[in-house]
């Protein structure tokens, strides 16, 4: 048992030069901003009258939380990203899924080519890609609008309507290759023996790839899955950026965007609610959907 | 009889101690020894070159300008961070819109008694953005009253007056269209900090205080006569509906699509530097009134307030006192910022008789001089201005699109700004 536990004791001081940094940074940087938030939201400002002797914060319990749920514009921001994930995310994955089949199949001419090619729109700051296609957006400015009014067709992408596949758009393009590349990787690792003896039993083609490729690769598709789920809850770049060109985009469009405006006003402690609800949401989810893909992988 | 290495710590002692007493007083603001230090954060251009010209000649005083990012850029959110944190700086750059929501804040400091004996230095409405009931948190630096740029060869042109009021300004608009179809007036002014510029001479506030509450407005029988009159201009189709600051609207000014612009002084340099192949061929006139009324909106203009923490707030104040009024001073801002000084003696300086040759050799900062003293005296902003402002802004932003009117976005501001007032413990009187 001593023997026993000395070894422990000593594994760990030789792993606490590598460990601890880590622990550190850890706590520092991820933390105790989190605590901070979590007990900041448990808090609300008190003011008298016209408010200019200051405020005075005092224990609010959950009314901050009420408030959150009680907020249209926060719940409305919600539904405007599961609306986006909904229709954005399924659709990049499986453009993902198809063009990272095609680059491990047979087609070996231009692999490399393709692979980087996918990948280049990854490597460009969200800000710059969302900035891009506002110009193309914008009604005014837009080429694409300005082709289609030359041919008597009145096209707009900033109506209230089309925002939504607006910003899903920008983010399929700039998201689809650094997925492509994830899945592809996952291909990779498929032993070539399972891959002839599928062939040498007869399935070859299309059929292989989705009876015996896709299935092995179920990890890799169920990471870029929550990826993509959080991505969108996280939206902010692509609709913040829009703004200029479509004034109709409400400055509460995601819930990030409704938490920074909080925060703006002053009214720290409502703007740490909302962040709060909208972590835990994001981490439900992600943990929802780990749970759903391995019961049917069991 | 001490030894050497008992003397020499006790000497020590006694230096740190002298070092901390010095480090006490000096942020109670009784030091004798060494200059005083005051921070200074602000974002305009020109201010760190008036910030040198003091430090030349005050070598007690010594000023630290620090830019950060515009206000509404970021700057405020750091400034609020900063007071949280307590790291507050000593003196801040902030715009009037956002003044009455750093003193609901509580980050400012009171510093009537120092701005006191010069209060008549500066016309006394400015004074009403600075503070509240006679209180001032802070000197004023510019203010920006309202006028209207228009195309003088195409009005010319096409034989139309400059209109004086805003009904012969609705038939200005309406003969525009008819000399060119493709033309328009103006542009529907969208953004909420321009839009208050016409709720404030239009005697339509937003915001009072009733004894120790605060009252919203935004959805009174004045602002529906305002907001009226511009959706009436957007239904007869006689204004264009570019979002605010865009490269849409820039263009079409340069290239005689919209023929004029009312806005803040500001809108010179943001024309000029814009719509550059227009130059010579802008000039400049009052703002049009409403009737008989000679008032005129305000949209812009800043301060330099003094933050809560500030160890010296007298010598802050003395600072912010000067930038705003020496003449030096005075006339760097006018050059680099392009300001319209907020004193009485700032206004008088020789910098603003510069014939402008993009507005076709017109004096044109003559004429802002004589309307800063007619800008409508009774308008307050409130303390939650950035909610406010968001909120009509989405309002706002709809119109074009005919997803909501004018009237839409006043009571959702109105909803808006009363619901945020309440969750923030303030005062709100119906």
């Amino acid at each position: 048992m001593t023997i026993q536990r000395q070894s422990r004791l000593r594994e760990l001081r030789r792993a606490a030069p590598f460990v601890l940094p880590f622990l550190l940074l850890f706590v520092v940087v991820y933390l105790v901003p989190t605590g901070y938030s979590v007990v900041q939201s448990f808090f609300a400002v008190k003011r008298s009258g016209l408010g200019l002797g200051g405020a005075e914060a005092v224990f609010a319990g959950l009314g901050n939380y009420v408030r959150v749920f009680q907020d249209g514009d926060f719940i409305a921001s919600l539904g405007r990203v599961s609306f986006i994930g909904i229709i954005q995310v399924p659709v990049m994955l499986g453009i993902a899924l198809i063009l990272a089949l095609l680059i491990d199949s047979s087609v070996s001419t231009g692999r490399k080519f393709f692979r980087v090619a996918y990948f280049v729109p990854y490597g460009l700051p969200g800000v710059i890609a969302a900035l891009v296609w506002s110009f193309l957006y914008a009604p005014t400015l837009s080429p694409i609008t300005g082709f289609f009014a030359s041919i008597g067709v009145d096209v707009s992408f900033v109506t209230d309507g089309a925002l939504p596949f607006s910003i899903a758009n920008i983010l399929t393009w700039a998201w689809t290759g650094y997925n492509t590349i994830l899945i592809f990787a996952a291909l990779q690792a498929i032993p070539e023996e399972t891959m002839e003896a599928a062939a040498l039993d007869g399935c070859s083609g299309w059929k292989a790839a989705l009876l015996i490729k896709v299935p092995l690769i179920r990890p890799a598709l169920l990471l870029t899955l929550v990826f993509s789920i959080i991505g969108t809850f996280q939206l902010y770049n692509e609709p913040a950026t829009m703004k200029s060109v479509a004034p109709n985009l409400p400055s509460t469009y995601t819930p990030i965007m409704a938490a920074l405006r909080s925060l703006s006003a002053n009214d720290f402690n409502y703007a740490a609610a909302q962040s709060v609800v909208l972590g835990a949401l994001i981490c439900v989810l992600s943990v929802l959907v780990f749970r759903a893909s391995a019961r049917s992988v069991d | 009889m001490l030894n050497r290495n008992a003397r020499l710590t006790a000497a020590a002692v006694i230096a740190a101690t002298g070092i901390a007493l010095t480090g006490c007083s000096g942020s109670t603001g009784a030091s004798t020894g060494g200059p005083v230090k005051i921070t200074f954060w602000g974002w305009a251009s020109g201010y760190e070159k008036s910030v040198a010209l003091w430090n030349e000649s005050h070598p007690d005083i010594q000023v630290k300008y620090e830019a950060i990012a515009n206000g509404g850029a970021g700057g405020y959110d750091k400034m609020l961070t900063a007071a949280k944190a307590g790291t507050a700086p000593c003196l801040a750059q902030i715009g009037y819109e956002t003044f009455s929501s750093f003193l609901a804040a509580g980050m400012l400091q009171d510093i009537s008694q120092y701005v006191k004996p010069r209060q008549a230095e500066f016309a006394d409405w400015v004074w009403g953005n600075v503070g509240i009931d006679g209180t001032a948190y802070g000197v004023p630096v510019d203010t920006a009253p309202m006028g209207m740029f228009y195309r003088s060869d195409l009005f010319t042109a096409a034989g139309i007056a400059a209109p004086k009021t805003w009904e012969e300004f609705k038939a200005a608009a309406a003969a525009v269209k008819a000399a060119d179809p493709k033309a328009r007036i103006m542009n529907l002014p969208t953004d909420p900090y321009l839009y208050a510029g016409f709720a404030w001479q239009g005697g339509a506030p937003w915001f009072g205080v009733n004894g120790d509450a605060w009252t919203v407005s935004l959805d009174s029988a004045t602002n529906s006569k305002v907001a009226g009159y511009w959706q009436g201009l957007f239904d007869q189709d006689l204004v264009t509906s570019y979002p605010a600051f865009d490269a849409a609207l820039y263009s079409a000014w340069n290239s005689g699509k919209v023929w004029a612009e009312v806005g803040p002084v500001w809108s010179a340099s943001l024309i000029r530097d814009n719509a550059a192949g227009s130059a010579g061929k802008w000039a400049v006139a009052a703002m049009p009134r409403w009737g008989t009324t000679d008032s005129v909106g305000n949209s812009g203009g800043s301060a330099t307030a003094v933050m809560k923490g500030c160890a010296n707030p007298k010598e802050a104040t003395e600072f912010a006192m000067w930038m705003s009024t020496n003449d030096k001073s005075v006339s760097n801002l006018i050059e680099s910022a392009a300001i319209l000084p907020a004193s009485k003696s700032g206004l008088a300086n020789a910098a603003l008789d510069t014939p402008e040759s993009y507005y076709g050799g017109q004096a044109i900062y003559q004429l802002f001089r004589t309307e800063s003293a007619k800008v409508n005296p009774n308008w307050r902003w409130g303390p939650v201005m950035s909610t406010t402002a968001s909120a009509l802004g989405d309002g706002l932003g709809k119109v074009p699109t005919k997803s909501a009117t004018f009237q839409d976005a006043l009571n959702g501001a109105q909803t808006g700004t009363v619901s945020a007032l309440q969750a923030q413990g303030f005062s709100v009187s119906k």
